[in-house]
């Protein structure tokens, strides 16, 4: 499709009222909006395959017809493609309006199978739905209907079964306008006309799983649910997704005490009802055989043996009193992934029981917790759509922050926003972006100075509101403090930002207390404690003896791996509470097995301090226990309970105990159906913005690491799920052809990849769009050493 | 003296079959479990899972019969035919099928609401078991062997009467393809996926005609 048409069809909703009227009932709708929306906004649905309520109009599958009357007399209009005008008068169940709608549905029918049975859509099938509702009851075709080849196999994750299509153009349309891989097209013409994927190019987007919900029929069919179960027998429970921070709204969908998937809900606030494959597919790790399944204690010869809780308990209880007792040092890790009440219980165990402000949530992720939790100016997703001017000065989103990735898609593509775009590398956003800016991690400072004092394009562009800005970490050999330091440029224009930061909810965790720096409420402690860097080197020098993992995987998830490794081998005394055995926890003393997500209930906060509730859908496996419960029990064992009875007492304290979430409870997350945005008191912004000139390295002459993550990697929940795991893109190192060149090294070749905090043995490619001097490696990639946060980096030929 | 005829007459059916019972060889009664009575064709019995007559299965897993199921006794899952060595024919097959013949009605809507005449009714109905657990069928025992006879949960018992199953209603539809006994040689479902290899069924009209 050209843009023209698209163009041409695209309507622009505005202010201004018109009066319709709709099998005799009349009301007012504004101006452009298309009136099969305005129907429906006012009671009236009319029958649609192809439109949907996120795309633009295309006016495929003519099933909305209706009738309009005309000076001309009556004619027949499809409601999906015509905006609704003053005056105009609408009817959807006249018999020419009836006979159309049956006549349409007889053509779909023609070469539609009926083997709904064992179609994963039957019984929830919007085509088998409008044939009662709207279909003729019997068919004139006796021919030999039309013959595919039976599912395809279009990605890892999606199947197609082409003879079920009926050409709606909505698979299309979502990976052509929404996520921008405009990888399924149509092919053929007239009746041969089939949707396909192009030769040799697999159906591999971010967000493929978003067609097969979208799907009106069963063509597109995911791998993970194929044939698991049929709706009349699944469970439905709201929840939020696990996985991002932008709080997409899922629906859990279990049988028999086993989810089965997750559907993305249409919420206005965060997700549009899109989800990333990630997170539609990151499912699979609840029902994983690996999960822990009783309490572990680790011989002497370093196997793990079953235990009871009370052996358990009893034994960590007696040695964290010890430490703490010698007054030698405690640390906690993690709490990033759980919900609000479970990470109040750790900060208030860490603090109360363990007498340590050694907190860190987040694993040396570089980004200060106060910039996080309590920035000034912080947006609302929402104004992204009204925003005259975007900067993304951070990660990839595509790779790292999905949902905002289409949010911002969406607001260049169809809100007519202008896109900044500063990224060391190729970026998922570039086809949209207005501006962009690469440069060489580690010299982000230097080009922020120069923002702040050219004048030039950028600087003008920037300098137009409304402005928004998305700020984080490129990769991990950028300096975490530059965010914050182009926050400051962006508050001085008057502009607006949202923090990035990874784990699904880390906003919620650091909002509880959980980093070394701030206490539940966003507000700072007078005496802070060590961050996760800190804590890691501590255990390691031996300044630190015992350390409390919650839901973390250092080893895996820290830049640098190794020196986490050492931590865990050298500390005295490791608890780990985790679903998983994962390579941290392997080296931890006892090991306890907790719920995790759908298991127990909650809330969580995104990126835009937006609190949403989590649902319990299923009981966890064998004798695990919610996070809260266990801490509670060892605060009891330590001496000084904290007093825990429940997750909801804990959310009614959280409402009641910790400033800027008072008053929010779980009836009112309930309620609201897109969640609370907590108020940011302005007291608590003790916010010092470091100044712009911070010291970048020089890096001229040698080469400079980029290393970030992508979506798939070698995380726990991805490891424990059979569609995601194989998906991570392994490990290589990608350069340009002239620095390859001057390395003597060729496309394919062994290099080893060396920093001052780690090394290994990676395969090159040679990517033209690579800037000279740079050398891009993925984080966290299976069975690959990580490399650390040292930009400088040598490569030499294997 | 007319309501003595009428007692004399209304006890004159109980006389006759007294009288046949004593001195001839009437016996109205059955010596179950020595004897066995031919029961109505369309008895519903326990259930049995059919095979197409290349043996494979006709259950395609799709849970139709566990949605239709008013005591909700049915579970299935459904899980990819392999196609190197498919159990049934199609892209999907029963993995698990279970009945809870305690909770089973046996009002066959199961039978019903099958679209490839996978399950149906027989007419063996001694179920009775000494623990809940052994009242759950399992796909093993009721699917039958490929030589078309039913597994019965005591294969040595005298009581099972394997022979009935031949003029069942259930077996007779589900042999014939159809599903109307007398409607022999016309295929309805074929062995392999993919185009069928027959002309279409006539309309409604023509059958009429």
């Amino acid at each position: 499709m050209t843009d023209l048409t698209r163009e041409g069809i695209k309507a622009t909703v505005g202010e201004e009222m018109v009066k319709v009227t709709v099998d005799g009932q009349e009301f007012e709708a504004p101006k452009g909006q298309m009136l099969i929306q305005a129907a429906q906004n006012h009671g009236t649905y009319i029958p649609r395959f192809c439109w949907h309520p996120r795309m633009r109009p295309v006016g495929m599958c003519r099933m909305c017809l209706v009738e309009m009357e005309t000076p001309k007399g009556r004619v027949l209009i499809t409601a999906c493609t015509n905006p609704v005008a003053d005056g105009m008068v609408i009817d959807t169940k006249s018999e020419v309006a009836k006979k159309a709608q049956e006549g349409v549905l007889e053509f779909l029918l023609i070469n539609h199978p009926l083997d709904c049975p064992v179609c994963d859509r039957g019984g929830e099938c919007p085509l088998q739905d409008h044939t009662i509702a709207y279909g003729p009851g019997e068919s004139r075709f006796v021919e030999e209907k039309r013959h595919f080849e039976k599912p395809i196999k279009i990605s890892d994750l999606v199947y197609l079964d082409r003879e079920r299509c009926i050409l709606c153009a909505r698979c299309t349309r979502f990976s052509d306008e929404v996520s921008g891989d405009p990888l399924i097209e149509f092919l053929d013409r007239g009746n041969f006309t089939q949707i396909n994927t192009f030769p040799d190019q697999p159906f591999a987007s971010y967000f493929s799983g978003n067609t097969v919900q979208i799907c009106p029929v069963g063509a597109l069919t995911s791998k993970a649910y194929r044939f698991r179960a049929r709706p009349w027998d699944l469970v439905s429970i709201e929840s939020t997704c696990p996985h991002c921070t932008t709080g997409d709204r899922i629906t859990v969908q279990a049988s028999q005490n086993e989810v089965l998937r997750f559907l993305g809900v249409d919420a206005e606030a965060t997700n549009w009802s899109w989800l990333s494959d990630k997170c539609r597919f990151g499912f699979e790790f609840i029902e994983s055989p690996d999960r822990l399944t009783s309490p572990m204690i680790r011989q002497e010869d370093g196997s793990f043996t079953e235990a009871t809780w009370t052996e358990a308990l009893e034994l960590v209880a007696s040695r964290f009193t010890e430490i703490r007792d010698a007054g030698k040092g405690l640390a906690v890790l993690g709490g990033a992934r759980g919900t609000n009440e479970d990470a109040y219980a750790l900060a208030k165990f860490a603090r109360e029981v363990l007498s340590t402000n050694n907190i860190d949530c987040q694993l040396d992720d570089g980004l200060d917790p106060q910039f996080l939790a309590a920035t000034a100016d912080r947006a609302r997703i929402s104004d992204l759509d009204s925003a005259r001017t975007i900067l993304v000065w951070g990660p990839d989103l595509k790779e790292e922050h999905p949902t905002l990735y289409l949010r911002v898609r969406h607001a260049v593509q169809e809100k007519g926003a202008r896109l900044v775009l500063i990224h060391p590398w190729r970026n998922g956003l570039d086809d949209r972006a207005t501006h962009k800016l690469t440069y060489r991690p580690g010299s982000g400072a230097a080009l922020l100075t120069r923002l702040q004092s050219e004048e030039g394009e950028v600087a003008t562009a920037l300098a137009e509101g409304p402005l928004v800005a998305l700020l984080g970490r490129t990769g991990y050999g950028e300096d975490g403090r530059l965010a914050e330091a182009v926050a400051a440029h962006v508050r001085s224009l008057g502009g607006k930002l949202l923090p990035l930061a990874r784990r699904s909810n880390v906003y919620g965790a650091l909002d509880m207390g959980l980093a070394p720096s701030l206490a539940p409420g966003r507000a700072t402690t007078d005496n802070p404690g060590k961050n996760a860097a800190q804590i890691l080197e501590g255990l390691a020098e031996g300044s630190i003896l015992g350390l409390l993992m919650v839901g973390s995987d250092p080893v895996r998830d820290v830049p640098n791996g190794e020196l986490a490794r050492q931590a865990l081998e050298q500390a005295r005394f490791v608890v780990a509470l985790d679903q998983f055995l994962t390579d941290s926890s392997r080296l931890a003393d006892v090991v306890l097995p907790v719920e995790g997500f759908a298991e127990k209930e909650g809330s969580v906060t995104n990126v835009e301090g937006r609190v949403q509730k989590v649902n319990r859908v299923v009981p966890g496996p064998g004798q695990s226990r919610p996070d809260w419960s266990i801490l509670d029990d060892l605060s009891d064992r330590m001496g000084r309970s904290i007093n825990l009875v429940s997750a909801e007492a804990i959310a009614k304290e959280i409402a009641t105990e910790v400033p800027a979430y008072v008053g929010v409870t779980w009836d009112m997350l309930d309620a609201e159906k897109d969640g609370v945005v907590v108020p940011l008191p302005e007291a608590t912004q003790p916010l010092v913005y470091l100044p712009a000139d911070t010291p970048g390295k020089s890096f001229s002459g040698e080469l400079v690491l980029h290393y970030a993550r992508t979506m798939f990697d070698d995380g726990v929940l991805m490891r424990h799920g059979p569609s995601l795991e194989h998906l991570a893109p392994g490990a290589v190192a990608i350069l340009n052809f002239d620095d390859a060149r001057r390395l003597g090294l060729s496309d394919g070749d062994q290099a080893d990849i060396k920093t001052s905090q780690g090394s290994a043995r990676l395969t090159v490619r040679i990517d033209p769009s690579m800037n000279h001097g740079l050398v891009y490696v993925p984080f966290n990639q299976p069975g690959i050493p990580s490399l650390g946060s040292d930009p400088v980096v040598t490569v030499t030929k294997a | 003296m007319s309501g003595l005829g009428a007692f004399l007459r209304g006890l004159r059916v109980t006389g006759k079959v007294m009288v046949n019972t004593v001195f001839g060889d009437g016996l109205v009664t059955t010596k179950y479990p020595q004897e066995f009575r031919q029961k109505p064709q369309r008895f519903h019995g326990r259930h049995v899972l059919n095979r197409y007559p290349d043996g494979m299965e006709k259950c395609i897993g799709c849970e139709l019969c566990a949605g239709a199921c008013p005591a909700r006794c049915i579970y299935v899952r459904g899980r990819d035919n392999p196609s190197d060595e498919p159990v049934s024919p199609g892209e999907r097959y029963g993995y698990v099928y279970e009945i809870n013949m305690l909770r089973c009605i046996f009002c066959g809507l199961c039978v019903e609401a099958c679209p490839t005449e996978a399950i149906t009714m027989t007419h063996l109905f001694e179920i009775s078991t000494a623990n809940r657990r052994d009242a759950i069928y399992t796909r093993q025992e009721l699917l039958m062997r490929p030589d078309g006879s039913v597994p019965h949960m005591f294969p040595d018992d005298p009581l099972a009467q394997l022979a009935e199953l031949d003029t069942a209603d259930g077996w007779l539809r589900a042999t014939a393809p159809s599903g109307v006994a007398a409607y022999e040689g016309v295929q309805a479902w074929q062995g392999t996926p993919g185009p069928a290899s027959w002309a279409p069924e006539p309309t409604q009209d023509e059958r009429d005609a």
